[in-house]
């Protein structure tokens, strides 16, 4: 099985992609942000002048909007903010084959084993190395049906119509404080759009990887699912682990067209030192299915909520999520689902594990408006408490407008329990293989849904987690 | 102790012109108290000015935008409430009072002043005290200068209940020595006629170690042009093993804002279970927070909602678990007819130190119309590891599969409608085993059934 190579990038084994490279960049932003930053991050992308003036707007809103006060701790976040680097160009052009890559960048993402993968196992793969895309490549065979896979900036210049059309319209830069400072500063991620009817039978991948220390990662992508088309996009990140915190502020903006099929899947895997604050949303039209997988592995503090918006009639979102909260981490996360058209339908399941002085909240909207008639939505969450110290939080909004309409939430808070583990023991089982064998147990409706490779390495993770955890 | 007669007593308010909600109305019901009372209304009264008014941006007011609903400089303290001189009640007090008489005592309010007391003599003669505050606070102010207003329901928790606290112009309090059991309850009728008024009251209730009382008080009034405040703020403390059941059945007519601050204090071994009915006002917001503060307390927290035309319903409820083994169960169920909304936002605390928590939480609603709107936000926070909790929440219609079967069996759509309704809500009364309490809310709801 090549197992190794695929997951190898999404960091899904004990934290070994911590390693940090030589600092390798042509350019930087100095530290803060400021009109003058924001004029060289589009100076240096040669950006039309709206976008430009998109970006100028843009810093205006998320200096006047205050910083959330609701969900994690923010802080310290404002000094934080002060003294990263906004923009960290690695390489002067996005290369098309790994020879091109400097040896330096190319090294980390051997390590990362992800050109094995991609030979492998995947229809494209995007590599991001702090603000820029380094690589991006689809197969032939795809791209030979018009798909489009390509960084964001390579979009913008290549496609400017499509592009332009669909732009921050599903999340505007005023959509809360860090929509507005990505579309401030963005700075890669990837443009995807597949068209009427192409169903891509393997998925796309987009590795991101921060390497300098102080760094804002800002990756803004643009996903647009034609009529009929299908495809499935899988998102993995790591960084080292410094002693200052760094910062990572995406927003994914995704368009499904009637029938369309797509489905988003995050293995977050970021070091405990990383804000992690992400906005994602889906606008289903149709009678297309959007699925968000979202796995929260790593990270210092994540604030994410995958969305659909169910636009068309039989508009159908599904949002499963995993959240992993250790020492020293909050993982502030949950879905949203927003029904505007009649037979619209929508589940989301999320399942939590705190461990340690580990917080896990999770935040939802299940949101019915008037029209919406036959509506049916369930949320299901649940949480596993591993000790004393570990902390759970739910929140799960409801708003209904619409009679016709069926929406239920149901949560359940449980520890391992005594005569479980007793159990295990009894039938030979050491206490951390029975802890972990429970844990899977738990978390294993999601984890079915992963592609096997991921299963087998979440699975690992979990048991070397749970090594040394019972006392 | 007052005089245990049935009849209602000539009342004992003087004639008082209105006030505006200001400074000077803090004074005038301060006169005659003593020094620490006027102090803490003093108090009370420079936290509300320094307290802003809530908005929709703040989590707990989310749902009810109550600017539109209060204008502070448009209210008058109510007149102190007095009954006819020959001594008779306003129809629909009186209708409220014989419907269900049999109590251990009752007592009646108007406009904010108690006008009548009564207790069975041999309860008095245990000890037991069921009086006015007014003159409660002369009789018994050792009491109140410890509870009132300070740790269960200070003025601190929010603009209404500072408000509250300064102008409060009477109420009641229940105390019930150590194992003194009450059979039957005691019943609180409060009656507002006085339109354009803010009505502010408070209940104490105390319960001794091995006590057990029930307390059920209504809530009732004509409809009123004149938008009307009716501000409650109730304290219930049962100690280590005491049982105490406190019940608030809310049918105030339209015009006014029920606006009622619920705490309650559950210590060792002691069962503090509250129902609220809210079935009138044009809008009522309740704050209920039940805490559980010793090993072996539990609460029963039930509350039952019927909405139509334009009425606006807004629960908060908390359910704090600060000891160990604990247990607390939340069931808030309600149906919404025509404009009428509903907003639930309940959480459940679990402390750090309270291990083996058991706690529950449900919210379901029924929409029954096209233009009702429901809201529902149940919230978990858990700092212990070992506890059972888990919450609930649903929106839906009317259950179409009994529908069909009643409709079936020759029943008409309304009659069908109706016993569906009637059969969702019924579960929560069927948890609370005090049987007249039961009828009563059932009649009061089959009547606002019958009008839509």
């Amino acid at each position: 099985m090549p197992e190794n190579e695929l997951v190898k990038g999404l960091g899904l084994d004990e934290y070994q992609y911590g390693f940090v490279d030589d600092e390798a960049h042509v350019f930087r932003t100095r530290p803060g942000l400021d009109e003058d930053i924001v004029r060289q991050i589009s100076k240096h992308k040669d950006e039309p002048e709206w976008m430009l003036e998109f970006r100028l707007k843009a810093l205006k809103i998320y200096e006047r909007k205050p910083m959330p006060t609701w969900g994690g701790d923010l802080s310290d976040l404002e000094a934080t903010l002060d003294e990263i680097y906004f923009y960290v160009k690695p390489q002067d052009h996005m290369e098309r084959s790994w020879d091109d890559v400097p040896d330096t960048i190319k090294t980390t993402f051997e390590r990362l084993g992800i050109p094995d993968a991609e030979q492998k196992l995947l229809a494209g793969v995007g590599a991001q190395y702090e603000s820029e895309m380094v690589y991006h490549s689809l197969k032939e065979e795809w791209s030979s049906q018009g798909v489009i896979f390509d960084s964001i900036e390579d979009g913008l210049k290549n496609h400017p119509e499509l592009f332009r059309e669909h732009f921050a319209t599903i999340i505007p830069a005023a959509d809360n404080k860090f929509a507005a400072l990505n579309s401030a500063v963005w700075s890669g991620g990837s443009f995807v759009y597949v068209p009427r009817g192409v169903e891509l039978k393997t998925p796309l991948q987009a590795y991101f990887r921060v390497n300098q220390e102080r760094m804002g990662q800002f990756e803004r992508t643009l996903i647009i699912i034609d009529e009929g088309a299908q495809a499935h996009y899988i998102e993995g990140c790591t960084a080292p682990v410094y002693s200052t915190e760094s910062f990572h502020s995406g927003v994914i903006e995704i368009v499904l067209k009637k029938d369309a099929r797509f489905r988003y899947t995050t293995i977050q895997n970021w070091s405990n030192n990383m804000y992690n604050l992400v906005t994602q949303r889906a606008v289903v039209n149709e009678n297309a299915t959007m699925e968000w997988l979202d796995g929260n592995l790593g990270s210092k503090l994540t604030m994410k909520y995958p969305s659909c918006y169910l636009m068309g009639e039989g508009a159908h979102g599904e949002i499963m999520s995993i959240a992993y909260a250790s020492d020293g981490q909050h993982q502030d996360t949950g879905g949203k689902v927003v029904h505007v058209a009649p037979n619209t339908t929508s589940s989301i399941i999320s399942k939590s594990i705190s461990k340690g002085h580990g917080r896990s909240s999770y935040r939802g909207l299940c949101k019915v408006y008037e029209g919406a008639i036959n509506a049916r939505s369930n949320v299901e969450c649940d949480a596993l408490l591993i000790d004393e110290t570990s902390r759970t939080d739910t929140y799960p909004y409801i708003e209904i407008e619409e009679k016709r309409s069926s929406v239920g939430h149901e949560a359940t808070v449980s520890r391992v329990g005594d005569a479980q583990l007793f159990y295990l023991m009894s039938r030979g089982l050491t206490q951390e293989e029975a802890m972990a064998l429970i844990v899977r147990g738990f978390i294993e409706p999601i984890a079915k849904e992963l592609p096997l490779e991921y299963a087998v390495e979440l699975n690992r993770l979990i048991e070397l987690e749970m090594e040394g955890s019972v006392g | 102790m007052s005089n245990p007669s049935h009849a209602l007593e000539a009342p004992i308010a003087e004639e008082e012109t209105p006030s505006s909600l200001d400074e000077d109305a803090v004074e005038r019901v301060s006169q005659g108290a003593p020094s620490w009372l006027s102090a803490r209304r003093k108090h009370a009264w420079s936290v509300f000015e320094d307290t802003p008014l809530p908005s929709m941006r703040s989590e707990e007011w989310r749902y009810t935008d109550v600017s539109r609903v209060v204008d502070f400089a448009d209210l008058q303290l109510a007149t102190h409430g007095a009954l006819a001189e020959d001594g008779s009640r306003p129809a629909g007090l009186a209708a409220a009072m014989d419907e269900d008489y049999a109590a251990s005592g009752h007592t009646v309010l108007m406009d904010g002043a108690v006008v009548h007391v009564d207790l069975e003599p041999a309860l008095a003669e245990q000890g037991v005290i069921l009086t006015s505050l007014k003159s409660a606070v002369h009789e018994h102010g050792d009491l109140l200068e410890e509870l009132l207003a300070t740790e269960v329901v200070p003025p601190e928790e929010g603009k209404f209940e500072a408000l509250n606290a300064a102008l409060w112009t009477d109420g009641v309090l229940l105390y019930v020595p150590a194992n003194v059991k009450l059979d039957l309850p005691i019943r609180a009728t409060r009656w507002v006629s006085d339109p354009g008024s803010a009505v502010c009251t408070r209940t104490l209730i105390v319960a001794e170690p091995g006590s057990q009382v029930s307390y059920v008080e209504e809530l009732l009034s004509e409809d009123f042009e004149r938008r009307t405040l009716v501000s409650s703020a109730v304290e219930v403390i049962a100690r280590d093993g005491a049982r105490v059941q406190y019940v608030s059945i809310q049918r105030l007519g339209r015009g006014t804002f029920c606006q009622s601050a619920q705490r309650t204090l559950a210590y060792r071994d002691s069962t503090l279970d509250t129902l609220n009915v809210n079935l009138g006002g044009s809008v009522s917001r309740l704050d209920l927070n039940a805490r559980l503060l010793g090993p072996g307390a539990h609460s029963d927290m039930l509350g039952l909602y019927f909405g139509d035309e334009d009425q606006h319903f807004d629960h908060n409820t908390s359910q704090d678990h600060v000891a160990p083994d604990t247990g607390s169960d939340l069931l808030y169920k309600g149906a919404l007819d025509e404009h009428s909304r509903a907003a639930f936002r309940g959480i459940i605390r679990v402390h750090p130190d309270a291990q083996r928590t058991d706690a529950y939480q449900t919210n379901r609603t029924l929409l029954l119309s096209e233009e009702a709107r429901a809201d529902s936000l149940p919230n978990l926070e858990i700092e212990a590891d070992d506890v059972k909790c888990s919450h609930g929440a649903s929106v839906g219609q009317l259950d179409s599969e009994a529908l069909f079967y009643l409709l079936s069996r020759g029943l008409s759509q309304q009659q069908a409608e109706r016993l569906v309704v009637l059969g969702f809500l019924g579960d929560v009364m069927s948890r609370l085993p005090l049987g007249g309490v039961v009828d009563k809310v059932t009649r009061a709801i089959e009547r606002k059934l019958k009008s839509v």
